[in-house]
């Protein structure tokens, strides 16, 4: 219990994907326009970051550890991710086409979202147990999202503020990230697992 | 000017007016996070340059054969094969570079460099030519990486060719007490904000 | 239907032909890999124990201590593998030991301290500060080792660690005895000592009757509060439960645990020391 509570804590604050560890840089960058994007965004990688997590997992362990081909597990994995994405796609549309309306156009995106494939490397490599890794997904992801939502939230600001010409654009946004790093720093160490 | 060879065409457009890391933002995460030393930077560029002419040219020669509604996963299948093969070379014959990129030899995967080359170029233009944008592509993703931890390092650790003892050259002498946040995530995005606005500068000014 | 059959063929063609290549690459590198491994592990070991012949593993929870033997099956030393909580992370390091229990070397494997400021563990200048200690000496921050400042957590995390592994190896592996203290020996009476924390020194009033140590209370100390709850009282509870030091300090405040033993430790050495003096000083009145 108490490495779970650590897991959720560490990969949130102290380890956040996006501000410590640079993983998903890209949709980061491309979707924190707009703050609706950006919790779109955020949703769809929760649920399929957890769900890949899950199926990774169970792969590895039943499949490729008991066969000795954990060297085939970056072709592995990435299939996975790649097929879940569309098999989540086509259920949501399926089931729920107002959810498939909201979430439907950043599932494509996510199969080259780096933050997944990192995420079912790092639980295979940490030796994480299944539930661990379920729930070192679910941190992991929500870290992402809160990056992405305050993200949004400072951009959304600055649309409206003078910025230096030469500035304007990605790079301004990231030194903005650079100083939410900063921020994060402040974590950094408090607690290891 | 004007060139003419396509082949010629396609390998400066990847270094200079495509290029993935100042123009495009492509490719950021290993960007950012193997940028502390510059050996990182240079072996990452490298390992990826690698990964992206092996992928186009198969992807090329491939691009009769791949039905359009399955190319996708044939492609990241691809891609992933070369990227494994990377890790296990670097793995054996470079162990000190492997252990310092960590998990970021297998996300090359998911590099969206690779994919969007694949996708944009590879499958669709002749193998020549996909080879040429892919050493072009290459060297442009190698070229920001070595630039970023150029800045980075010489700030962040006041050293060039570090951090192996042997190699590393302390730029300003021993006493020289360098700006650590320059090797901390925090630092390389403020780095990179301000070289991307300096590159803005110099590409407005010569109308590139 | 014709064409699924079409499609999926073409898939299944792409990953049986990739997973064969990767299958028959694998089977190169993967010799290499474990032959270079090994390869630089006998280096390491050949660069402090020229003479040695063979060496066996034992194992301890993480980490792994190799004994080695010369051709005529004399142990020359202690090559030691250990894992260490650090700032951020675990550090692992060699730690090679000569038969006499005196440190020829250190060699960080891995660890994931700030850049910049905890990596300083990896320098030459750093390391070199342990080379020659033994386990008689004190290896304690502020006397014969450093604690660089920036890197506060790093360096005593190391300091701490060598001390303990050193200490743990000559008692075990070497047949010394260790300089722990007898506290059935200690003469009754409350003693103070201090030592160094995470944060400050932390000063300690032990109380001893009858050999055995009945209370022991904090006096002084500028530690994390929300850290060193972990650490207090539970550490002295169970050093009084236990009646030794060797008490396992693998709670959310290390440090903090740490440092309570080791002023605990300061208090009853030093102190036995004194009441020699004070004796004689009875004696002559």
């Amino acid at each position: 219990m108490e490495k779970l509570l650590s897991i959720i804590f560490i990969y949130i604050l102290v380890d956040n994907f996006v501000f410590q560890r640079f993983f998903g840089i890209c949709p980061f960058l491309g979707v924190s326009r707009k703050m609706e994007t950006a919790i779109g965004m955020s949703m769809a990688v929760v649920f399929v970051m957890t769900l890949a997590t899950l199926a990774t997992w169970l792969i590895y362990t039943f499949v490729l550890v008991p066969f000795n081909l954990s060297y085939l597990q970056i072709v592995t994995f990435i299939l996975v991710i790649a097929s879940l994405v569309q098999l989540v796609e086509i259920i949501l549309r399926k089931i729920s086409p107002t959810l498939y309306q909201g979430l439907g156009i950043f599932l494509p995106l996510i199969t080259t979202n780096c933050a997944v494939m990192a995420v079912v490397l790092l639980a295979v490599r940490q030796e994480f147990s299944l539930l661990e890794s379920v729930i070192f997904a679910l941190a992991a992801s929500l870290g992402f999202s809160m990056a992405l939502v305050i993200m949004a939230g400072i951009r959304e600001r600055q649309e409206l503020a003078k910025i230096p010409a030469a500035l304007k654009g990605s790079a301004v946004t990231l030194i903005t990230a650079g100083i939410l790093s900063l921020a994060f720093l402040g974590f950094k160490g408090m607690l290891t697992l | 000017m004007k060139v003419n060879n396509p082949y010629l065409q396609d390998l400066t457009q990847g270094i200079v007016k495509e290029n993935p890391t100042f123009r495009l933002l492509l490719g950021m995460c290993p960007l950012l996070g193997v940028t502390a030393y510059i050996v990182n930077g240079l072996g990452m560029g490298l390992a990826a340059t690698a990964v992206l002419i092996a992928s186009n040219l198969v992807i090329s020669m491939l691009r009769n054969f791949i039905p359009p509604q399955v190319r996708i996963p044939c492609f990241i299948v691809i891609i992933a094969t070369f990227v494994t093969i990377i890790e296990m070379v670097l793995q054996a014959f470079q162990p000190v570079l492997y252990e310092a990129l960590g998990v970021f030899v297998p996300l090359i995967v998911v590099n969206c460099i690779i994919l969007g080359r694949a996708e944009a170029f590879a499958s669709k233009k002749p193998v020549l030519r996909s080879l040429s944008d892919g050493i072009g592509m290459g060297i442009g993703f190698t070229l920001g990486l070595v630039i970023l931890a150029t800045v980075r390092e010489i700030i962040g650790q006041g050293t060039i060719f570090g951090p192996d003892p042997e190699s590393a050259i302390h730029l300003f002498g021993a006493n020289y007490e360098p700006m650590a946040l320059f090797a901390q995530p925090a630092g390389a995005f403020i780095a990179l904000g301000l070289l991307l606005g300096m590159v803005n500068v110099i590409f407005k000014r010569f109308n590139i | 239907m014709r064409e699924v059959i079409r499609l999926s063929l073409t898939l299944a063609v792409v990953g049986i032909i990739s997973a064969s290549m990767l299958t028959s690459i694998h089977g190169v590198t993967a010799p290499i890999i474990a032959e270079r491994q090994e390869a630089e592990y006998r280096q390491a070991l050949e660069l402090y124990f020229s003479d040695f012949d063979r060496f066996e593993t034992e194992q301890l929870d993480d980490d792994y201590f190799d004994l080695l033997y010369n051709s005529s099956g004399k142990l020359i030393g202690i090559m030691s593998t250990i894992q260490q909580q650090g700032y951020d992370g675990y550090i692992t390091y060699n730690l090679a030991v000569d038969s006499e229990g005196t440190i020829l070397g250190l060699l960080i494997v891995s660890h994931t301290e700030t850049p910049g400021l905890g990596d300083v563990i990896t320098t030459a200048v750093y390391q070199e500060q342990f080379v020659g200690k033994s386990f008689k000496d004190p290896i304690t921050a502020g006397e014969d080792v450093d604690i660089v400042s920036g890197a506060t957590v790093s360096t005593s995390a190391m300091i701490n660690s060598i001390r303990r592994v050193i200490g743990f190896i000559a008692v075990n592996y070497l047949g010394q005895e260790s300089e722990t203290i007898d506290i059935t020996q200690v003469p009754n009476g409350t003693y103070q000592g201090s030592a160094s924390g995470l944060c400050g020194p932390i000063t300690v009033q032990v109380k001893v009757t009858d050999g055995m140590i009945i209370s022991i209370e904090v006096l002084e100390q500028s530690e994390t509060p929300t850290y060193f709850i972990e650490s207090y009282p539970l550490i002295p509870d169970q050093i009084i439960a236990e009646q030794h030091f060797d008490i396992d300090t693998k709670t959310g405040a290390t440090m903090s645990a740490e440092g309570i033993i080791a002023a605990v430790r300061a208090a009853l050495s030093e102190k036995k020391e004194d009441q020699s003096g004070g004796e004689e000083d009875n004696e002559s009145e």
